[in-house]
Formats: C-alpha cells, sequence, structure tokens
C-alpha cells in the first residue's frame, strides 16, 4: 500500500485516536503527525505479518503512551487546555464531553475505548494493545459504563 | 438504562484538517535533524577536545611519564563517555514502535532503567578519569615551580576538583535521574494498567 494512500485513507482516525488521548486539538495534531512520520519512515519494512490496520494503530498508540516524555519538556499547564476549549465552542457540546471523558480515563482504557469507538474489531484490539480478547471485551464494557454514567451525570 | 448513547456516532464527528502532504514531508527531514544534532555535537565537542589534546602531547613533548599517564586517562574518560552516550542513543532509536502496547511498555521501561544506571555509572567514571589525569598531567609541570606556587596550584584545582565531585555531580545526577524516576513509575504505572484483568 502507497504512503498517500494509508494517509488518506488513516488520518482522521489516528486523529480521533490522538485527540481521545490527550484532548487537545493542537498537541492530537502534532501526534498524529508524528505517527504518519514513523509510518513513512517504517513502511518499506512493513511486511504484511498483521493488518495494515493493526500496524498502524500499534504505532500510533505507542506513540501516545510515549506522550509522557515529551510532556515533561513542555509542561502542559492547564492554560492551554482552557484556551482550546474556548476555541471549540460552536462544537457540539457531547462531542466535546465524550472526548474530554476518554482522556480523563486511565491511559491504556484510552487507547482500547478510542480502538473500539474507531470500530476496530476486538480481536484486532487485543493483538494491537498485547492482551486477550475476553480481557479487552471486559475491559470495554467496564470502560463504556463509566462513560454513560458520566454523560448521565451531566444531564443526558 | 433504556437509551444507549450512541458513543460511536458522536465518536466519529471529530474530525481535523488534513495537513497536506508535502507539508508533513518537510516536517520529517526536521524531525529526524533535530534528534541527531546534539548527539552529533557531543560527538564533534569530545572529539575535538581530544584531537586539541592529542596536538599538546605532540608539540610540547612531555618528558614524564606522569603527563603522559594523565593524557591518556584525559582521552580516554571522554571516548568513554561518548561510546556510552552513542550507545544510549541507538538502544533508544531501535525500541521497536510497532509492537503491541504491552511490550512496548515493557521495553520502555527496560530502556529507561538501563539509562539511570547507565548515567549514574558512566558519569562517575568520566568524572574520576577527567580529575585523575589532570592531578597526574600538572605533576611535570608543578615540579618545577617553587614549593609554594606547585602547592597553591594543586590546591586550586583540587578545590575545583571538589567543587565538580561535591556540587556539580550530585546536582547533576540528581536532575538526571528526578527525571527518569518520574518517566519510569509513569512506565510501570501504565504497564500495570494492563496487568489487572
Amino acid at each position: 500500500m502507497a504512503f498517500e494512500e494509508i494517509y488518506e485513507l488513516y488520518w482522521q482516525r489516528i486523529f480521533r485516536l490522538c485527540m481521545g488521548y490527550v484532548n487537545d486539538t493542537d498537541l492530537a495534531q502534532d501526534l498524529a503527525q508524528e505517527t504518519f512520520i514513523i509510518v513513512w519512515q517504517h513502511l518499506p519494512k512493513f511486511r504484511n505479518e498483521s493488518s495494515v490496520g493493526t500496524w498502524i494503530f500499534r504505532i500510533a498508540s505507542n506513540n501516545c503512551l510515549r506522550q509522557i516524555e515529551k510532556e515533561k519538556k513542555f509542561t502542559k499547564t492547564d492554560l492551554p487546555v482552557n484556551l482550546e476549549e474556548k476555541k471549540q465552542e460552536s462544537m457540539e457540546p457531547q462531542i466535546q464531553m465524550l472526548y474530554q471523558f476518554i482522556s480523563e480515563l486511565p491511559e491504556t482504557d484510552r487507547i482500547i475505548i478510542s480502538l473500539e469507538l474507531e470500530e476496530v474489531k476486538q480481536a484486532e484490539i487485543a493483538h494491537i494493545v498485547g492482551l486477550s480478547e475476553s480481557n479487552i471485551r471486559v475491559k470495554i464494557h467496564r470502560i463504556k459504563e463509566k462513560l454513560t454514567q458520566k454523560f448521565r451525570e451531566n444531564g443526558f | 438504562m433504556d437509551s444507549n448513547i450512541d458513543f460511536k456516532n458522536i465518536w466519529k464527528q471529530q474530525t481535523s484538517s488534513k495537513p497536506n502532504l508535502e507539508e508533513l514531508i518537510g516536517k520529517l527531514k526536521k524531525f529526524r535533524n533535530q534528534n541527531l544534532r546534539k548527539l552529533i555535537l557531543a560527538n564533534i565537542g569530545l572529539i575535538t577536545t581530544s584531537l586539541f589534546i592529542i596536538y599538546i602531547w605532540y608539540r610540547f613533548q612531555p618528558q614524564m611519564m606522569t603527563t603522559k599517564i594523565g593524557i591518556v586517562l584525559v582521552i580516554l574518560a571522554m571516548v568513554m563517555f561518548l561510546f556510552a552516550y552513542n550507545k544510549m542513543f541507538m538502544v533508544f532509536y531501535k525500541i521497536d514502535q510497532t509492537q503491541s502496547n504491552n511490550e512496548y511498555l515493557q521495553s520502555l521501561y527496560v530502556v529507561k532503567s538501563k539509562q539511570k544506571f547507565m548515567q549514574t555509572t558512566i558519569l562517575n567514571l568520566y568524572f574520576i578519569m577527567l580529575f585523575l589525569g589532570i592531578c597526574f598531567y600538572m605533576y611535570e609541570y608543578t615540579s618545577r615551580m617553587t614549593i609554594g606556587a606547585a602547592i597553591l596550584t594543586y590546591t586550586v584545582t583540587l578545590a575545583w576538583i571538589a567543587f565538580n565531585w561535591f556540587y556539580l555531580r550530585p546536582k547533576t545526577i540528581k536532575k538526571q535521574q528526578g527525571k527518569l524516576d518520574e518517566l519510569i513509575n509513569k512506565f510501570e504505572e501504565i504497564n500495570n494498567q494492563l496487568k489487572e484483568s
């Protein structure tokens, strides 16, 4: 598969995954770009052992996990996040809420639920994260319950 | 809970404008350079210093064995430091980014722990070799001075060494370790999220 094709196909999906992880548009853009840079560098080495999707989502989620390392350099304060929220005022509150709630989950849960909402098969999620499928199923169930509860608390 | 919230539908509405491909590839080049620059600078800096020291050896032809031992120790200290620094950089770059999150977190954890050990050990060795080298090197030149001047020279040098060893070294280690510990703990914590079932 050519890089251009992958880029077309996966940009939005990868962006959403990063956005679920950090809930910050600029940061998510950066993370998504970094992911594609890594994809571009590693594409020649990609053999069809797993699907392209699994491969890309692994790179993207690993890059997100590594984000904390960079966080230290910039020391993200609350300020940019607040500015971000103002910029997004026009966006529907449910969308904002969903991404905010997800970004407040434990790191690995953020990745799992983002992949689930992206309609990645649970077997594939298991393969990306490195847990058993039954384990993933249980986790997804719990996370969805938690999210639903949070939405209800906020009047939905 | 009768009406389930359609999370998937809400999720999908989030979109972002895609940067164009050329822009991305431009960034790619910058990204690569940025990471290499520090390594290259450290290499150039220490290699140039080593060459300069070798030039001094050649130019001034020291007579005593101690001077030569001193020079060799200082150069060895720098070579060792460079070797360790380059190796650490490579280890970091060799982490397979396409493994599963679980495996990836474990590699990050291992690499960071290794880095922590190496930083302290190498830094201590570097300082010891450098100081010993300087003390040896000075001997030939101070032996030609009057006793008073020689004592003064060694006192000043030893004071400077003590300042480095007792103040700068612990401070550097503390700074490095603090940052690393934080990362190691965080990676461990995330890794534990995957352990509980």
